[in-house]
């Protein structure tokens, strides 16, 4: 057999080193027109942040090593041109030479990846402007910034590649601005989960301008960026990063008659086939299947890529192993912040037809006496009329990961908030509390499911509204070290006594730290005949907003 | 001048501010109080409850997961 693989990082070298296992007589070569292979995209940022001190740490195999140890050969910068479906020739150019030549296979695997979207602005092309791709990229930004030259940078998108460059540049000490044109930075966060982040990063020195786009990119006379203007601002930089998302690189593909969507990436099956037979597509140019929604979707994931990688393989001849598809998890550091998701967010959800109920619970990650225990606060997403879960994020300094996986297994095997409050999960101070924050935050929902306390997103709060009353129940001292703007203080405590003070016909919406207090008080308020109680979902703990 | 002592480890919010405030009220103006709490959110709680008092935040450390702050009051 002759097995042809187009394209060299992750998913296409994973592919590659199985079918040399699979398949120990095959032929196998890799067509890549980058000048390295087989190296950890994700892990540029950091190599610019200088955590990873040498660019050789993210290379996981040479060409050479690839050639002796797998006698697979590997072509770099060799750009395939074509490919003929019909003859099951590929053409491609050695991008050093010029000179093309034809590759025949048998079966064909692309894995040509995404590439940066680059605007079409003034000032593109200017010097210490760059996207962050490959290794190339990376090597380019990490000498200007070793330079000692820098001092200010601006980042442009703010999704996971772009917040986790903002973070290494800020640690190399550089000043640096995100702008970003959607209202939320973290795309597929839900908005309260994304303005608590973006609130750390502010907070953290890293300034942030949503809702806004990069119109042009200022140059000096020797041809380098100077700033860039937004359509609020001008901001002055000496480099640019680009980092507004990816596409996937498929115009080969769809010249030669396979199927791709609106998109631009290629539509595969289950067993990662595409339209065409003997044609293959995995990683960052094909579409994978959505487990909870069956949907093709987009998942430009170095997991995504190196489970696909993998799987395709045992599908070369016969479909024997379908990929399980996505749930979207995923997650990102940010300085000392931890940022995860799973599943459906609250938006992702309604589109998909379900009726939502969502809560927001911020508990401690271990026992709340165990010394180094940190908040985080969980978002779950559930169908009312299932009680499944659909989606789950969670944020902050404390662990995430954990919490994250096991919900991902979860919602993937389709758990209901019941089955969640009852899973017995591993239980000691140093690790988790007695109820662990899953299981609390699945009790939440529960009394929510069952119509005992109505919540309210801060999204959805406005300080100041003279229809809405922002009752906070916490103690004077609480209240002092900070409150939501125009908010009204009757600790707890107080409540019963001083009840005429408040009106039981306006809407109230009570406020405490995580929300136990302001459950309490508004049990006490609904019995009392209040007509309109919620509670500010996750308290002040996750209110991302102004305080006073 | 008076100095005192408050183990608040293993309080949760708002449980550390509330024992330094109550101790806060009996005590005299200059006299140092030492709090050591668990709860990590207590950092910056006590930051901005001394900058919004008219207290100093004397010293504030953290070792081992435990916060170590003195607070000593003003007039």
């Amino acid at each position: 057999m002759r097995l042809l693989v187009l394209g060299g990082v992750a998913a296409g070298t994973k592919a590659a080193a199985r079918a040399r296992r699979e398949y120990p007589d095959a032929e196998i070569t890799i067509l890549t027109q980058d000048e390295y292979v087989a190296y950890a995209g994700c892990g540029l940022p950091y190599y610019v942040g200088g955590i990873i001190a040498e660019a050789q740490e993210l290379i996981v195999r040479t060409p050479d090593a690839f050639k002796h140890e797998n006698r697979i050969e590997v072509l770099t910068r060799h750009q395939a041109t074509a490919i003929d479906p019909a003859a099951h020739r590929v053409t491609a150019r050695d991008l050093m030479s010029g000179v093309e030549r034809i590759y025949e296979y048998d079966k064909l695997i692309i894995a040509v990846g995404a590439m940066p979207i680059v605007p079409n602005i003034e000032g593109i092309q200017l010097k210490r402007v760059s996207t962050v791709r490959g290794l190339t990229d990376a090597k380019k930004i990490r000498a200007l910034v070793d330079s000692g030259k820098l001092q200010r940078a601006v980042v442009v998108g703010g999704g996971f590649i772009g917040l986790e460059m903002a973070e290494n540049l800020a640690e190399r000490g550089l000043q640096v601005s995100v702008v970003e044109m959607r209202e939320a930075i973290l795309p597929g966060f839900d908005p309260e989960v994304a303005a608590l982040a973006q609130r750390y990063l502010v907070d953290h020195g890293v300034a942030v301008h949503t809702g806004e786009t990069v119109r042009r990119i200022l140059g000096n006379a020797a041809g380098e960026a100077v700033g860039v203007v937004t359509d609020a601002r001008t901001i002055d930089a000496d480099l640019v990063i680009l980092s507004a998302g990816v596409k996937p690189n498929t115009a080969i593909a769809a010249a030669a008659g396979i199927e791709t969507d609106a998109r631009g990436m290629i539509l595969v099956d289950a067993y990662l086939r595409t339209s065409v037979p003997d044609i293959f597509a995995v990683g960052d140019c094909a579409s994978v299947r959505h487990m909870q929604t069956e949907a093709d979707v987009y998942s430009p994931m170095g997991s995504t890529a190196n489970k696909t990688g993998r799987v395709v393989v045992a599908n070369l001849f016969e479909p024997r192993e379908p990929f399980a598809g996505v749930l979207g998890t995923t997650i990102v550091r940010l300085f000392k912040l931890n940022v995860a998701r799973t599943g459906l967010c609250t938006e992702e959800a309604r589109a998909a037809g379900f009726d939502v109920e969502t809560v927001l619970v911020p508990t401690p990650d271990r026992a709340h006496y165990y010394p180094g225990n940190q908040m985080i606060i969980t978002k779950l997403i559930a169908d009312r009329a299932t009680h499944r879960i659909l989606g789950a994020q969670v944020i902050g300094e404390g662990v995430v990961d954990k919490p994250i996986d096991s919900l991902a297994v979860g919602i993937a095997l389709g758990m209901t908030a019941e089955q969640l409050s009852g899973m017995d999960l591993a239980y000691t101070p140093p690790f988790a509390s007695a109820l662990n924050s899953s299981i609390v935050a699945a009790n939440v929902l529960l009394n929510k499911l069952a119509g005992k306390v109505k919540g309210i997103s801060p999204v959805e709060v406005t300080p100041g509204d003279p229809n809405v009353v922002l009752l906070d129940v916490r103690t004077e001292p609480e209240v002092i070290i900070s409150a939501i703007p125009h908010s009204v203080n009757i600790p707890l405590a107080e409540l019963h006594e001083r009840i005429g003070e408040l009106d039981p016909q306006q809407p109230t919406v009570v406020v405490c730290k995580v929300g136990r207090r302001a459950y309490h008080a508004a049990l006490m308020l609904q019995r009392l005949g209040f007509a309109d109680v919620k509670i500010l979902d996750g308290g002040m703990t996750a209110w991302p907003y102004e305080t006073v | 001048m008076a100095e005192y002592t408050i183990n608040a480890r293993g309080l949760q919010c708002p449980g550390p501010i509330m024992r330094l405030f109550t101790q806060m009220k009996t005590a005299e103006p200059g006299d140092l109080v030492t709090i050591e709490v668990t709860d990590m959110g207590f950092k910056s709680d006590i930051e901005a409850w001394c900058r919004k008092t008219k207290n100093a935040l004397v010293s504030l450390a953290e070792q081992g997961g435990v916060i170590t702050a003195q607070v000593r009051k003003g007039a």
